[in-house]
């Protein structure tokens, strides 16, 4: 199954038509053989496209090669800000196929025209030169770029087998009685100078000896649990670092975190205390303008992004809860003072500040729940976007939201403006929130090495676009998308397919079913035959369930990639599981009694997978996700093994370099119950991984509670450590005292089903060696 | 059963033995009828057929082994081998996908293997010295 990525493509290839992701809406029209003659992909041929294979379904057409779009009509700002098209609505019901030009031509268009308003702008003009990693780890992904790779060496795949604990850290943070169930700490720790920083899970802020372990100061926010939104989660911490200041001055360097119950909180590196000047005593309220306070609904889980100065961040809004849900509003805030340097609505482009009074940001929008990055250079920040509120209905949804949602937005701090946007999937209803911090590298094409922005996402794409346009540099091709469900006249006619690299997500039969026994097979089966199943994009459906593959917790998720730019190399993990879902009708979930979180807190917290049953309020269905699609009683799952690989990807041309399943079996097994088989078999993983320069890549993320070396050479486990929590976390690498160091965070995760600690761990060889 | 001029030749089986060999029927012929109506099922909704066929087997072999007749092994042992070779021709040696296929067939096939002494009819040899 692993190596099939090939095998995937051509599947995937099996259900393309022409139809180039841009100027191709009208894949049928007079520009087809136009676009033909532009063709970059040898595997592109001589089948033009035709009515024909464009009306056949996804699995008649497994023979018909794909025409790839033109690199050029897929995302061509040049071209795209002097047409008209750009405005055009993505999703009028009535020209669906129109929509699709309007949605993958980036524009630059329409920041053209909003720059003129921009207000003066509190970001610096000038871009900082930004510390890379190396001995220290200063940003969530690494280096600025957010590459998770170390250019330390100590540690190679011929000593990596000495590799033994450090030093262990507690945070001291677990669950109580009132949060039990809900901890998905997720963190990953910064390192600058001696010091390591982080978050728990209840993000209280700990800072910590990067030799010993050894506590320096502790600042605790005091966030309610009721602010927990899905999980209590805190995945990083940011520093900045004032120009302005004085080395000694008080809050010269700060430490920054995004909480639960939404407020960014600025303290001194050095002591923990508060930022007098950073908004009220250090913290700046992000309810301001989002409307009546509903803990949990809108809360800070990812590390925000300082550029130029300012300190972005978006939000996570608890999914599947009301169509009149918080405003997926991106703020940019003064490092320095805390204060709001620009907002950016998408729903209400023209309002840059603070909405008037009595009024909120434009409800509903999509989102950011993870990390962003930074371009110091350019001054912009990417924005992985997730869904609009509700996830699984889009009929109410606006232009605008259809235009941006589950989209990378390019922003330019400097004016808090879009730049450019590129959409990975239209009218997304499947819960396709782009989830990974994208990382940006200079990517070698035509002999020449061009900054980009690598953009992994759920559904297995990744994408290699142009920083400063947006451009893919590789041709974005299209899919014929399914129709159906109870939506199907506003379902995008395509959607785009990478043309750079495809995660593994072969399309789904009778034989994979898998169960414990014969009669769960069985079971599972029919359940894949009831179900409704057209592949990729399978419309939403309420008179029976569909199979959404992959499911929202990837292809690639939060985890996101680490790129080796020394060697060339991108490393990706991925989950490989379906879900199993269905619409409800209103009528079910109010016997179901749904209700949405500001009705019931605590009917709607709670260790439930995400969409185990959410309300969807104000839309006319309510959605069921049996996350995993797993057997009831059992918990075994529908599907066989694997459920998670790794992959190693050239980076200059997006080929598999080696795949292999991540996790053992061995904490796996029928009824929950722990099988202790060392067998390798792949499990669902959620964290990414490291990559140095000695040759390894460091990974905890499967549900084994193993940490793992990998030989980036071989794909080959080298050297495994066993956590004694689940090891769903980043890790990071840094030297101190001439030392190499790992640290993972074995913090667990509650929809991972893995063991909740607080432990943070460093690994390092004997000294002397 | 003492009427049958054939059985009362043979030697009985211990009631252990006879009790066992009918509750390990009993569980085929649950098994069986679960994969008979469920097999009915999926292949009326252009499903394998395979959940068809094997449930059948299991019944016949649980009312075989009902009758503790040694015919209800050779079926299981049937039924077993088509399993490994249909499991085969469907996912051939991808050892995780052929777990829920062969793992519990074959837990079933020991165990309708230890029936056997107890089906095995040997002709009776009057008890000389026993005094029962």
């Amino acid at each position: 199954m692993l190596p099939l990525s090939n095998i995937s493509r051509i599947l995937i290839a099996g259900t393309l038509f022409v139809g180039a992701a841009a100027g191709a809406a009208k894949s049928q029209t007079p520009e087809q053989p136009q676009s033909q003659t532009q063709m970059q992909e040898s595997e592109a041929p001589a089948t033009p496209s035709s009515p024909d294979s464009a009306e056949m379904r996804p699995d008649e057409t497994a023979d018909t090669p794909p025409v790839p779009a033109p690199t050029s009509d897929v995302v061509d700002p040049a071209s795209g800000d002097t047409t008209t098209e750009d405005a055009t609505p993505p999703t009028d019901a009535a020209a669906p196929e129109a929509s699709e030009t309007g949605t993958e031509q980036q524009d630059a268009s329409d920041t053209q025209s909003e720059e003129t308003s921009a207000p003066q702008s509190l970001a610096r003009s000038a871009p900082a030169t930004l510390p890379e990693a190396g001995a220290d780890w200063p940003f969530y992904g690494g280096g600025p770029g957010a590459t998770r790779y170390s250019p330390l060496d100590q540690i190679t795949p011929d000593n990596v087998s000495k590799l033994k604990r450090a030093f262990v850290y507690r945070t001291g943070d677990m669950p109580t009685k009132e949060t039990k169930g809900k901890y998905s700490p997720e963190n990953t720790p910064l390192k600058i100078g001696g010091t390591l920083y982080m978050c728990t899970a209840m993000n209280k802020m700990v800072a910590f000896d990067a030799a010993t372990g050894k506590e320096t100061w502790r600042y605790d926010p005091k966030v309610s649990p009721d602010a927990i939104p899905y999980g209590a989660s805190c995945r990083g911490v940011s520093a900045y670092t004032n120009p302005d200041a004085a080395e000694g001055d008080a809050c010269a360097t700060r430490i920054i975190e995004g909480t639960l119950d939404a407020r960014l909180i600025a303290v001194d590196a050095r002591t923990g205390e508060p930022c007098e000047d950073f908004g009220e005593n250090g913290s700046v309220d992000l309810w301001a303008g989002i409307g009546e306070k509903v803990p949990g609904w809108y809360a800070v889980t990812a590390p925000p992004a300082i550029v130029r100065g300012i300190v972005v961040t978006g939000a996570q809004v608890k999914d599947g809860q009301a169509e009149n849900a918080p405003s997926g509003v991106i703020r940019g805030y003064d490092a320095v003072t805390g204060e709001l340097a620009w907002a950016w609505d998408l729903g209400n482009p023209e309002l840059t500040g603070l909405p008037p009074e009595g009024e909120t940001y434009t409800r509903g929008t999509p989102n950011m729940w993870t990390a962003p990055v930074g371009d110091e250079e350019l001054g912009y920040v990417y924005l992985p976007l997730g869904n609009s509120a509700v996830d699984y209905y889009g009929g109410n949804r606006s232009d605008a939201e259809n235009e941006y949602a589950t989209s990378l937005v390019a922003l330019d701090v400097t004016t808090g403006k879009p730049v450019w946007h590129f959409q990975t999937v239209h009218y997304d209803l499947w819960d396709y929130d782009l989830g990974s911090q994208p990382t940006l590298v200079d990517v070698p094409v035509g002999g020449e090495k061009v900054p980009a922005v690598i953009l992994p996402s759920k559904q297995g794409d990744i994408y290699v676009l142009n920083r400063k346009t947006g451009d893919s540099l590789f041709p974005v091709k299209a899919m014929k998308a399914p129709k159906g469900g109870v939506e199907t006249s506003s379902l995008a006619d395509t959607q785009p397919v990478s043309g750079y690299h495809v995660l593994p997500r072969e399309r789904l039969t009778e034989k994979d079913m898998w169960g414990f026994s014969p009669i769960d097979q069985l079971w599972c089966r029919i359940q894949y035959r009831q179900a409704t199943y057209d592949g990729l994009y399978t419309p939403p459906t309420v008179d029976k369930h569909w199979i959404q593959y992959p499911g929202y917790n990837g292809g690639s998720d939060w985890g996101s990639i680490a790129v080796d730019p020394k060697r060339g190399v991108i490393i990706a993990n991925y989950n490989h599981v379906p879900n199993h879902n269905r619409l409800l009708t209103r009528d079910e979930a109010d016997k179901r009694n749904l209700r949405p979180i500001y009705e019931d807190q605590e009917q709607s917290s709670g260790s439930n997978a995400e969409g185990d049953g959410d309300p969807q309020t104000g839309s006319p269905y309510a959605i069921e996700v049996n996350a995993g699609w797993r057997v009831p009683f059992t918990g075994v799952p529908c599907t066989k093994p694997p459920y998670g690989g790794i992959q190693a990807i050239d980076l200059a041309t997006g080929k598999t370099l080696w795949d292999e399943p991540i996790g053992t079996a061995r904490r796996n097994g029928p009824f929950g119950i722990s099988s202790m088989l060392p067998f390798k078999i792949g499990t669902p993983n959620n964290g990414g991984p490291v990559v140095t320069a000695g040759g390894l890549v460091f990974i905890g993320a499967a549900t084994d509670n193993l940490f793992r070396a990998i030989d980036i050479k071989t794909g080959k486990v080298v050297w495994s450590d066993v956590l004694p929590a689940g090891g769903q976390a980043n890790p990071i690498v840094y030297e101190q005292d001439g030392r190499e160091y790992v640290m993972i965070m074995a913090g667990g995760h509650h929809f991972m089903e893995t063991p909740i600690g607080d432990y943070v761990i460093a690994y390092a060889l004997p000294k002397g060696d | 059963m003492t009427h049958d001029p054939h059985i009362h030749v043979y030697r009985k089986p211990s009631p252990v033995a006879k009790w066992a060999t009918i509750v390990l029927g009993a569980v085929l012929a649950l098994c069986g009828a679960i994969l008979l109506i469920g097999g009915i099922w999926l292949a009326s909704l252009g499903g394998s057929w395979y959940y068809v066929v094997a449930g059948i087997g299991l019944l016949l072999s649980a009312y075989f082994l009902f009758r503790l007749s040694i015919t209800g092994v050779w079926i299981y042992a049937a039924v077993w081998c088509g399993t490994v070779l249909w499991a085969f021709w469907e996912v051939g040696t991808d050892w995780w996908a052929q777990v829920p296929r062969i793992i519990a067939p074959t837990v079933l096939l020991v165990l309708v293997l230890l029936t056997i002494p107890a089906l095995i009819r040997r002709p009776y040899q009057p008890p000389a010295e026993t005094t029962l």
